[in-house]
């Protein structure tokens, strides 16, 4: 069998991983096929996947049979080849649906931001890998931070919030397992939590304007209106940081009053980042977030996608209607069904089984590059792997949590089964390296 | 392998629990959406793909008990446009122009509509509730106009117009409380027509059926793919009543051409309490509220819902003299041949009571045959008021008859328990007042029927019933049925009923309800005449009637508001009721 334990002197592939990809790619096509109701080439959609599909299968090779330690040395140059993507879409990209970033070429379209989600894990982790011992560094979190930030405001620039909302985790994930002091991803982590709390917060008192006539809240919602408000907030926050400090300090608990500092900088840039959201969130999105925090309130409106979703997938039941049968999909009631929510045309076509097979595909890819991480034969493979694993579960989490209501509506498709090509051969690219990694593991015993 | 593996911590391994814990909590809420709630979310989806040319089921129908039917349904047809059809602004115009005048819209109108539905692809109705008249001109041009659907359905019609209109009932669009505690049970529309008012209210759960209705598969946006299924509906359950038809039509026809239209008339059977008829004036046409849409409107549908016959309250006046009679008889030392001389007036010591004409000496039956309020107040004064309220008692006043109708009055019992109840004194004019039926005695013409029937029956008080059998509209099963139901009996001396029904023969052969008569029958009756201090008097009527030598067989209450006579108001319309229930046919 295919355990790495037994057979890792010979293989050069990890078949599993292999299996579970190419399952998930047979199933996506034919699911497909079916969402866009057509059986026959002549369908632009079912062409261009059927065309793309060797294309990014070409690409995993590649990636397989390349040196993935390349990148490590190379991080530079592909850094360069990042911001040349980005700089290039945003010059000579076409608008679509609001955001300028597609290459339009003669024969097919790119999305660069995709190949440049995983392009950003290979480059982080080759700076990481540098880091050494000195990962536990704030200097290493500043640095990066000034590595990927221009990455993530030409993203910004498009703008491309998708795009964002899965490299920022996979990236997270790549900080916390190159092991990085865990206090200073805390911090991330409550500047993300600030910003997403102040931006939820003043989208559900604009959904319930009868809360504003508590006098506390109606000064919260006006805090992003004015620059004195923001400047008194910041005071009480500089105030609050104060105490805290004098508190622990009475109790003698010394802390460097250094993180004090820190923990006040963050919360209050949390803030401005929330700010900054709400002012630059489009009216879609602003919908999504309203149709995710009260779906019952608008059920042809915005919270219409998921419901419709969902209905497809409950008609389902266990066995399914039938591939080629989905009453709700092929009538057209699921929204985006060949790309974001394809997943509702797999719950209603192939039933619970159909869906917990797709589950199943994915939680063994993860727990297959988890395992290659662990067989990597240099730091850098693991940090690849690890970056990577995290790319794949955000992209799980994300959009099984859309479909099931967990999550607001994000515009995140499931790669392998969503249509698109450049997810396509940006995903298999990942898995090309994976491969590669597991291809020149330590063979020794 | 082991010094290259120490920079490896085991951060990843935590994630990957990570994950699962992620994947497991999506498994279950996926098993949650398709295993548990399957047949919710299944029944979403069928909503969302069908859309439904729903065809009303032919409501229940009502009959009387001689099989007419009062109530009953004829087909209309919806117009619809499906957009499959030629779709060019010629074969539209044409369209237009053609279908236009037919469906009484205007031209321009329906090509608004049409390409209304055009655009939108869905099944779009462009005419509804037609009669079958403009149905056989369509369907003849449908042949030339592929795309349109003719769809068939029913509506109510009423036969016989305001035929026992006020038991019938009528129909009306649901309004907002009416929607909204709609019975889920039943397959209601939003714009069913549902009954408002008496028996179409109080059927209407089993009156109703299961609508029928075309089902297409529509995508997303509504267009029309195909049809899945054409299901056939399931007419309501009719309902039969004890209601004599010809009765029925005698009184309402009575009242109708009464001096001034407004009154009551019940007919019963003293042998089981069936209603034989049940008229209130003034009746509404419950047609009105479910014409056709290619008729012309009628312009004022204001209705008087008010049932006099069992919400009016009135005195009973002279015809309560039968129980002042009763009640002198069975006091015991009455002798009906004691004669009392009548000269128009009753001295009363402080106040002289009236008599309304000048009888001069009648006994008892000459009491009765005159209506002599003399003779009323001598007997009432030597017995006292107190047997008077007993019998009353005896006779159920004061207490609703307990028909099944809505909102039925009590009236009020008259009498001094009552009064020394309440309070206060009894007084000498109050017993006389009493004797006579008038004063604070209040009934309402469904208790007189009562009364007239419990005499009729010697003594057997019966709860008023008019609803023969519930029966099923495929399997013909009895659903329900009415029940004789005997309320209370009023037990009195054989010899005593003799007396009464002897005085009542004697007022219909030779006295005040002379007009009653019947050549080959036995009649019984009483009139009276309610004062009425705001305006003209009342006119009562009661009668019942028997062949010749047999035991009664109907017994009728009228009553005529303003009437002023009973006799002569109300006395014409009993006698039309009582010749069509025998079916006597005279020459003119």
């Amino acid at each position: 069998m295919v355990g790495y334990k037994s057979s890792s002197r010979k293989s050069k592939i990890d078949w599993l991983l292999l299996g579970a990809m190419l399952g998930l790619a047979l199933l996506g096509a034919l699911c497909i096929m079916s969402a866009v109701n057509a059986l026959s080439l002549s369908n632009a959609v079912v062409r261009t996947h059927l065309i793309a599909l060797p294309l990014a299968f070409m690409v995993f090779l590649a990636a397989w049979s390349f040196n993935y330690q390349i990148f490590d040395e190379q991080w530079k140059p592909l850094y360069g080849v990042i911001m040349a993507l980005l700089i290039g879409v945003l010059i000579f990209g076409t608008y679509q649906r609001g955001s300028k970033s597609w290459f339009v070429l003669p024969f097919f379209s790119m999305q660069p931001a995709e190949i440049c989600r995983v392009l950003t894990i290979l480059v982080a982790a080759a700076f990481l890998d540098r880091q050494g011992r000195r990962i536990r560094d704030m200097r290493t979190l500043i640095l990066l931070g000034v590595l990927v930030g221009p990455i993530f405001g030409l993203i910004m620039m498009q703008p491309d919030f998708s795009s964002i909302v899965i490299t920022f985790p996979a990236l997270i994930a790549l900080l916390y397992c190159a092991g990085i002091n865990v206090f200073y991803l805390a911090l991330i982590a409550v500047f993300a939590a600030v910003a997403g709390f102040f931006t939820i917060a003043w989208t559900y008192l604009y959904l319930h304007p009868a809360l504003l006539d508590y006098k506390i809240l109606a000064i919260f919602y006006k805090l992003a209106s004015s620059v004195w408000y923001m400047g008194g907030f910041c005071l009480l926050l500089s105030v609050g940081g104060y105490v805290f400090w004098w508190i622990f300090k009475q109790l003698r608990i010394f802390l460097p009053s250094f993180y004090f500092v820190l923990a006040t900088l963050v919360v209050a840039a949390g803030f401005f980042a929330g700010v900054f959201v709400d002012h630059q969130m489009k009216p879609y999105q602003r919908k999504r977030v309203e149709a995710f925090l009260a779906p019952q309130s608008d059920p042809q409106g915005a919270s219409y996608n998921v419901l419709q979703a969902q209905i497809a997938m409950g008609s389902g039941g266990v066995l399914g209607k039938g591939l080629f049968s989905g009453t709700q999909s092929r009538l057209g009631f699921v929204p985006e069904k060949h790309t974001d929510f394809i997943l509702a045309v797999v719950g209603e076509e192939l039933g619970l089984w159909g869906t917990l097979t797709v589950l199943g595909l994915y939680l063994l890819i993860l727990w297959r590059i988890s395992a290659v991480a662990y067989l990597a034969s240099d730091r850098y493979g693991y940090l690849v792997c690890s970056g990577i694993f995290g790319m794949f579960l955000t992209y799980m989490v994300i959009n099984f949590g859309m479909l099931i209501g967990l999550f607001p509506v994000a515009g995140i498709p499931l790669p392998f089964i969503s249509y698109g090509g450049s997810n396509l051969v940006s995903s298999m690219l990942a898995l090309g390296v994976v491969q590669s990694v597991y291809a020149r593991r330590i063979t020794s015993a | 392998m082991a010094a290259t593996k120490i920079c490896f911590n085991n951060r990843l391994k935590s994630l990957l629990i990570v994950a699962f814990l992620a994947g497991g909590i999506v498994a279950l809420r996926l098993a949650d959406i398709q295993l548990l709630r399957h047949t919710h979310y299944l029944q979403l989806a069928e909503q969302n793909r069908t859309q439904v040319l729903y065809q009303t089921a032919p409501r229940g129908r009502i009959f009387t008990a001689d099989g007419k039917s009062v109530a009953a349904n004829a087909p209309s047809f919806n117009l619809y446009y499906l957009s499959a059809g030629p779709k060019d602004k010629d074969y539209l115009d044409r369209l237009a122009q053609d279908f236009a005048p037919l469906l009484n819209i205007k031209e321009n109108t329906l090509l608004e509509k049409l390409n209304k539905g055009l655009r939108s692809g869905k099944a779009l109705a462009l005419a509804e509730n037609l009669s079958p008249k403009t149905a056989i001109s369509l369907k003849e041009l449908l042949l030339y106009y592929p795309g349109l659907y003719l769809i068939e359905e029913n509506k109510r019609v009423y036969p016989y117009g305001a035929f026992a209109s006020h038991l019938v009932g009528y129909l009306g669009s649901m309004e907002g409380k009416e929607w909204k505690n709609r019975d889920q049970s039943l397959d209601y529309r939003l714009n069913a027509k549902i009954g408002k008012n008496g028996l179409e209210k109080k059927f209407e759960k089993e009156m109703k059926g299961r609508d029928g209705g075309v089902y297409l598969e529509v995508d997303f946006r509504g267009r029309v793919k195909r049809v899945i299924e054409d299901r056939k509906w399931r007419a309501g359950h009719d309902v039969y009543l004890t209601l004599n038809y010809a009765v029925q039509q005698a009184a309402e026809k009575g009242l109708k051409n009464s001096k001034t239209g407004r009154g009551a008339a019940v007919a019963m059977d003293p042998k089981t309490g069936a209603v034989l008829a049940l008229a209130t004036a003034p009746a509404f046409d419950p047609s009105m509220f479910v014409a056709y849409s290619d008729e012309p409107e009628v312009k004022s549908k204001r209705i008087s819902e008010y049932n006099l016959a069992v919400q009016g309250i009135y005195p009973p006046a002279s015809t309560f003299k039968i129980i002042t009679a009763i009640a002198a008889i069975e006091k015991g030392d009455f002798d009906p041949y004691k004669v009392i001389g009548c000269s128009g007036h009753y001295d009363a010591g402080s106040r002289l009571f009236r008599c309304w004409s000048k009888h001069g000496p009648v006994d008892f039956f000459g009491g009765m045959a005159g209506s002599c309020d003399v003779y009323f107040y001598t007997i009432a004064a030597q017995m006292g008021s107190a047997a008077i309220e007993k019998v009353q008692r005896m006779f159920q006043f004061g207490q609703p008859t307990g028909i099944d109708l809505p909102g039925e009055k009590a009236g009020n019992l008259y009498g001094p328990t009552k009064r020394a109840r309440n309070r206060s004194y009894w007084f000498i004019g109050d017993t006389l007042n009493l004797s006579i039926g008038q004063g604070e005695l209040l009934v309402t013409p469904i208790k007189m029927a009562q009364f007239a029937s419990a005499v009729a029956s010697k003594g057997k008080i019966w709860r008023p019933y008019y609803l023969d059998r519930l029966v099923h509209s495929q399997t013909g099963k009895v659903l329900q049925s009415g029940k004789s139901e005997q309320l209370g009996s009023v037990n009195i001396q054989k010899s005593t009923w003799d007396l009464v029904f002897k005085a009542l023969k004697h007022t219909v052969d030779t006295g005040t309800a002379a007009r009653v008569k019947l050549k080959g029958f036995d009649v019984y009756g009483k009139t009276g005449t309610a004062q009425n201090p705001h305006g003209p008097d009342h006119g009562w009527f009661m009668a019942f009637a028997a062949a010749e030598g047999k035991e009664p067989e109907i017994a009728v209450a009228v009553f005529v508001e303003y009437g002023e006579g009973g006799s002569s108001a109300a006395g014409p319309i009993a006698r039309e009721m009582l010749k069509a229930y025998f079916d006597v046919q005279e020459g003119n």
